[in-house]
């Protein structure tokens, strides 16, 4: 029984393949940078977390990634004929290696809290020690909790804004004082926290005088 | 045509670093925060351990560059003293510790809870 000889491809034909694969792979390769240019392709995210903050880690994985790419390049291109190298240096590998975990590791913790997901708008929260007092009576100690935002600062006001007591920089409340010959003022206070930095974030309590 | 091929990639690795180069100079891609960390409760702060990322990223990449288009006839790809890698290493530690502890585990002073 006499064995299937292997059939080895006309030059014209093997030449003909590696011209169209090339092509094909050129086109591909245009058809991205077109894109890109035209800005079809959205590279505006390219180094963000999911909460809108660039990545430092991302940034560092994309620069290694394009160094050590440009270098293979050239070196197999500057080769008489071009060849690739005969081993990739350990440091090379190890740098990847380094590069990639760390991007992981990043990734890891950045989904390990919730202000790394999310897109958390700023925002300032009281919290008051209580919301009952009277005239004369004790004092109430305010707390504004700043979200997302770089100042922590906030401004304390009051409405209505006179005869109903004050509130000092600190957010201290202290009621009217009583007094024999006027009625007890009585009715609600609205305690109001603003950001310094944003003055379109504020948060209000409400104070009952009894 | 192996030729062509090369210098074609080459060409196109080229364009593409040229593109993200440019939108990340013009503003195109987002940069914003950059060298700044979130705190447990959210706030960003100027962050020293990403600034030191920076430079050493900048360093290792720039210098490994220039090393690569000076021994490119050598036909190898140019190593990495094991010094450099020990630095970056650090460098990345630092900046994955600095991380972790203002985004899981500052504590929040007492009173501000």
């Amino acid at each position: 029984m006499q064995l299937a000889q292997a059939v080895t491809p006309p030059s014209w034909l093997t030449a003909a393949s590696g011209w169209v694969a090339l092509g094909f792979l050129a086109f591909l390769g245009l058809a991205i940078l077109y894109y890109i240019f035209t800005e079809r392709i959205d590279l505006s995210g390219l180094i963000s977390e999911p909460n809108g903050d660039a990545s430092m880690s991302r940034f560092q994985l994309l620069v290694f990634t394009f160094v050590i790419a440009a270098s293979l390049f050239l070196i197999i291109a500057s080769g008489s004929p071009p060849s690739f190298p005969q081993a990739i240096p350990q440091g090379v590998l190890i740098l990847l290696g380094i590069s990639s975990s760390s991007y992981l590791v990043s990734k890891g913790i950045q989904f390990s809290s919730p202000q790394g997901v999310s897109a958390r708008s700023p925002q300032v929260t009281i919290k008051g020690t209580s919301d009952t007092t009277t005239a004369g009576g004790k004092t109430i100690q305010f707390k504004a909790e700043v979200f997302g935002l770089t100042n922590d600062a906030v401004d304390w006001s009051l409405d209505p804004p006179t005869n109903m007591g004050t509130i000092d920089t600190n957010g201290l409340y202290t009621p009217p004082p009583a007094s024999p010959q006027a009625p007890r003022p009585t009715g609600k206070v609205t305690v109001k926290a603003t950001s310094t930095e944003d003055t379109t974030v504020s948060d209000t309590a409400t104070i009952t005088l009894i | 045509m192996v030729k062509f091929v090369v210098w074609g990639t080459l060409l196109f690795i080229g364009a593409l670093a040229a593109c993200v180069l440019t939108q990340l100079l013009t503003g195109g891609i987002n940069t914003r925060h950059l060298l700044y960390g979130r705190t447990v409760r959210g706030r960003a702060y100027f962050s020293p351990e990403r600034v030191q990322l920076l430079l050493f990223t900048a360093w290792v990449a720039l210098s490994y560059l220039l090393q690569a288009v000076e021994k490119r006839s050598s036909g190898e790809l140019p190593d990495i003293p094991s010094t450099t890698l020990a630095l970056l290493g650090g460098s990345h530690a630092l900046y994955l510790g600095g991380k972790a502890y203002s985004m899981l585990f500052k504590k929040i002073p007492k009173g501000e809870q």
